[in-house]
């Protein structure tokens, strides 16, 4: 867990001589220790700007995807600034890690990062005001105070608005280290906030990336090669190039780094539809190479025989296979899960331009300092000479941390010389992803005549991540095993394995990454465990969490116990034998991204027909931010994790992805929608972030459901796959 | 001569190929960006707009089409964005990312304008060509009822 103790670094900066222009930067060492993605050199900063006619920016530097962290975050500096919301605006920060720290947003991490920082950015505002109003009424600071927007001093009538104190402010040394406020005195954080940016939403103003505009910008599409590593062999260009408006065929080679093409034939028409109608025309032969082989279904049974085998151990304590033969009761099961693709509404597009002496690119993106990498490494030219403008994008759950469809819309620029709009079609977007891993997972476990669990052997197998940064490797990496052996389930002896499964496709981050399976594994087989033991599955859960006596994890335990007891609660689970026939609730708690979910789910079940009626979700998140945004973030957690539970799965045949649009990847629709409740835990401490985190227990809290109302067990998700 | 068509109030020349789809048409051609691109094929409701007050997907419409016809899009639905249903979607915070926003609420407003007193069912059934993955489904439903609610009053 990172914390925040670290001497915060302000410094100030006029701006065309007026107003005020703050910047907050901290020592590498600020940021925190289990961050998801590299980050290899620091000097961040937070800005603020504040107008003599007392308008105030307040920049995002995460990347905005719908998440709401553009609204959390500004909301944060406001509060602490005593900023009217009213009169701020909030403005996406461009491609500057330099400026605003860290850009790269995933792994749940922007609160647990920038929280802390944007504050005292705030908080330093404030004084630097009150400072101002100070000199100007040629009294002591403290006799000052601010209050929406305004400065008053105590004891007298005299007060000055921001705007009027905005340029002398300007020229106040920032405070060392700011005085944050109080829990009790916060005005915005703890609230209920609306987004930023709705009313420009409802009324289609808002802009994304895929809207981006440039006089003389020509737009294109792109087919790819369909296998990973395969080439292209021929392509036919003269009935694409006949189209009238089609302007350029170009072939794009496969750029072979993590975050580059995949290769394929890109058109160059008119605008977006034509060139899509280029790509139809053309006439193209691949050469598919090795991964013509994958076929998921095959693969599938490949890695089940991979775990339920011995594989190679990555952590253990105690001596698990033998506490395995001792023990009174064993029990064992297998759990599965296919490949994912993000498809967020707004498909894969950019806008790129390479001129002789620059590069500016308009994208919606997760992370703009990868565009710069890439870019510059395809260019060769330096990263900060490609400037990105950071779009509003519209979902991404991960796709948009790649930025392939970035770097091939830069080829197509500087091949026809102009600003290109790049979109790929959503069928593109499905077959060309950096997929959620297929996984198998086997778990064995022993316990006593009480249902005390002193054995537990997970095997996971599944293509890793690791896989994309470097293809030598042919299992999940210690790294990636750590989830699952740190469980807060205490288990004496417990042993972590990691079977063959070498990669196939690109795989990448899709929202709440590896916790999808091991939640699923890990809470379907506590509540098997418990039906085994006889052992109602909140009692037994309860005991799983009590028997760990690791004091390093006395928190996580008071923590997960809390979520779960609370769900439980509020879902009427206690009451459940009152449930009528055919419906069934169930339990689900996982620790993840730091933040602590639980779920119930209450499901009713007719045949084939999984209706699932109510989820409550208790969550504790630490002090959360922004109440509406942490309550949207769960209950649309809920609807991915629906629609992977019952529905969404890649697949493969031939080494190429076989889905290509909503009809054969179908989604969940909102006449599936359960109603959904969510319970966010009052807390003080520190907070935590909540794209991903609730993801994880819907699963499995779906699986114990449907056991509950019916005795069927279901291990391997989808649980109503599609035959594509 | 082009054919012409409307487009919010606005008459328009259809001088583009006239397979060309609405969407397109509107997005390429025109630069009027609210009406959103999801799948191509009608799957996924993103695209919604209006044909003479209902709903259609304009990425499986070509534009030829639509000679002398009159068209809304999300710009055009109210002059001050003011629809009951714009309210709605407000008060009740539904857009996450807000990517699909446009094609729900004009989705929307077409089952109001049929039905100003929807069922949950009716709901269900007139919104589940609409996807929306970051999960505003329940917030959606709320909003509906609410603008329904809402016309109610102004009846």
């Amino acid at each position: 867990m990172s914390t925040f103790t670290r001497r915060t670094f302000l410094k100030t900066a006029g701006i065309g001589g007026s107003g005020l222009m703050l910047g907050v930067s901290l020592p590498a060492s600020a940021l925190s220790n289990d961050k998801p993605f590299k980050q290899d050199e620091f000097n961040p900063n937070a800005f603020i700007h504040l107008s003599e006619d007392g308008s105030t920016t307040i920049y995002c530097g995460r990347c905005e995807m719908g998440q709401g962290i553009s609204t959390a975050l500004p909301a944060a500096v406001a509060d602490e600034m005593e900023a009217d919301w009213d009169q701020v605006t909030v403005l996406q920060g461009e491609g500057n890690e330099d400026k605003y720290g860290p850009q790269a947003t995933g792994g749940s991490a922007s609160i647990r990062l920038m929280y802390l920082p944007m504050r005292e950015a705030g908080a330093a505002a404030k004084f630097m005001l009150e400072a101002a109003a100070a000199k100007k009424w040629n009294t002591d600071i403290s006799q000052c105070y601010a209050k929406k927007h305004v400065v008053y001093h105590r004891g007298s009538d005299k007060k000055l608005s921001f705007g009027e104190l905005a340029t002398l402010a300007g020229t106040m040394p920032a405070p060392e280290k700011p005085t944050l406020k109080q829990k009790s005195q916060y005005q915005y954080i703890g609230k209920e906030l609306k987004r930023h940016d709705q009313d420009d939403v409802v009324v289609g103003k808002r802009v994304y990336g895929v809207d981006t505009k440039l006089p003389g910008m020509k737009y294109a599409a792109i087919v790819h090669c369909p296998v990973l590593d395969g080439k292209l062999k021929s392509v036919d260009k003269s009935a694409a190039l006949a189209i009238k408006g089609v302007s350029d065929v170009i072939e794009i080679d496969r750029f072979d780094i993590p975050f580059g093409s995949l290769g394929g034939v890109a058109v160059v028409a008119d605008n977006s539809w034509t060139a899509q109608q280029g790509v139809k025309a053309l006439k193209v032969e691949w050469d598919t190479g090795k991964n013509a082989v994958y076929e998921t279904k095959a693969y599938k049974k490949q890695l089940i025989a991979n775990v339920e085998k011995s594989a190679e151990v990555m952590d253990s304590r105690g001596d698990t296979p033998k506490a395995l033969e001792k023990a009174k009761h064993t029990h064992s099961a297998t759990y599965t899960g296919g490949h994912l693709c993000h498809a967020p509404m707004e498909p894969n597009a950019s806008v790129v331009w390479v001129k002789e002496d620059s590069c500016e690119v308009w994208a919606s993106t997760q992370s703009p300092a990868d565009i710069q990498k890439v870019l510059g490494q395809y260019l060769q030219r330096e990263p900060k000479d490609i400037k990105v403008n950071v779009m509003m994008a519209g979902g991404a759950f991960g796709r948009k941390f790649k930025c392939d469809y970035v770097h091939e819309a830069a080829v197509i620029s500087q091949k026809v010389n102009a600003p290109v709009q790049l979109t790929w079609t959503r069928e593109e977007d499905m077959r060309t992803g950096y997929y959620h891993s297929v996984s198998a997972q086997h778990i064995e476990a022993g316990f006593d005549d009480d249902g005390n669990v002193d054995a537990w052997l997970q095997r996971v197998a599944f293509p890793s991540i690791n896989s994309l940064f470097d293809k030598s490797v042919e299992r999940a990496p210690k790294g990636a095993t750590k989830d699952v052996y740190n469980h807060p389930f205490g288990v004496k002896n417990m042993q972590v394995e990691s079977g063959l499964a070498p990669a196939h496709t690109r795989i990448g981050w899709y929202r709440a990454v590896y916790a999808i399976f091991y939640g699923f594994a890990i809470a379907s087989f506590a509540d098997e465990l418990a039906h085994k033991a006889g052992i109602d599955s909140f009692a037994f859960l309860n005991k799983l969490y009590d028997n760990n006596t690791n004091p390093k994890q006395t928190e996580q335990i008071e923590r997960s116990k809390h979520v779960l007891a609370l769900a439980a609660e509020k879902s009427g689970y206690h009451q459940r034998d009152k449930l009528p026939d055919g419906q069934g609730i169930g339990l689900a708690v996982h620790y993840s991204f730091s933040s602590y979910v639980a779920m119930a789910v209450h499901v009713e079940v007719d045949g084939d027909n999984i209706k699932v009626l109510n989820v409550d979700c208790a969550v504790d998140c630490g002090q959360v931010l922004n109440l509406d945004g942490a309550t949207a973030q769960m209950e649309g957690a809920v609807v991915m994790g629906m629609s992977l539970s019952l529905y969404t799965e890649i697949v493969f045949r031939d080494g190429q992805v076989v889905n290509s649009n909503f009809h054969d990847y179908p989604v969940l629709r909102i006449n599936e929608m359960p109603n959904v409740r969510v319970h966010l835990v009052d807390s003080d401490k520190e907070p935590t972030g909540l794209g991903e985190p609730g993801v994880s227990p819907f699963p499995p809290a779906l699986a114990n459901a449907i056991f509950a109302a019916t005795g069927k067990r279901y291990r391997d998700l989808p649980i109503k796959p599609m035959s594509v | 001569m082009n054919k012409t068509l409307k487009i919010n109030g606005q008459t328009v020349a259809i001088d583009v190929d006239e397979n060309m789809p609405l969407l397109w048409f509107l997005r390429d051609r025109l630069e009027i960006t609210g009406t959103k691109f999801g799948c191509g094929s009608g799957l996924c409701g993103a695209c919604t707009v209006h044909l003479d007050g209902q709903a259609i997907r304009s990425c499986v419409t070509p534009v030829g089409s639509l000679a002398n016809k009159s068209i809304t899009t999300i710009e055009g639905l109210s002059e001050n964005g003011d629809h009951p249903l714009q309210k709605a979607w407000l008060d009740n915070r539904v857009p996450q990312c807000g990517y699909c926003q446009a094609g729900q609420i004009m989705n929307a407003a077409s089952l109001l304008n049929q039905n100003q007193s929807p069922s949950d069912q009716d709901i269900d059934m007139a919104m589940q060509g609409n996807i929306c993955r970051c999960g505003t489904y329940q917030r959606i439903k709320k909003a509906i009822r609410a603008a329904a609610d809402e016309l109610a009053k102004e009846v």
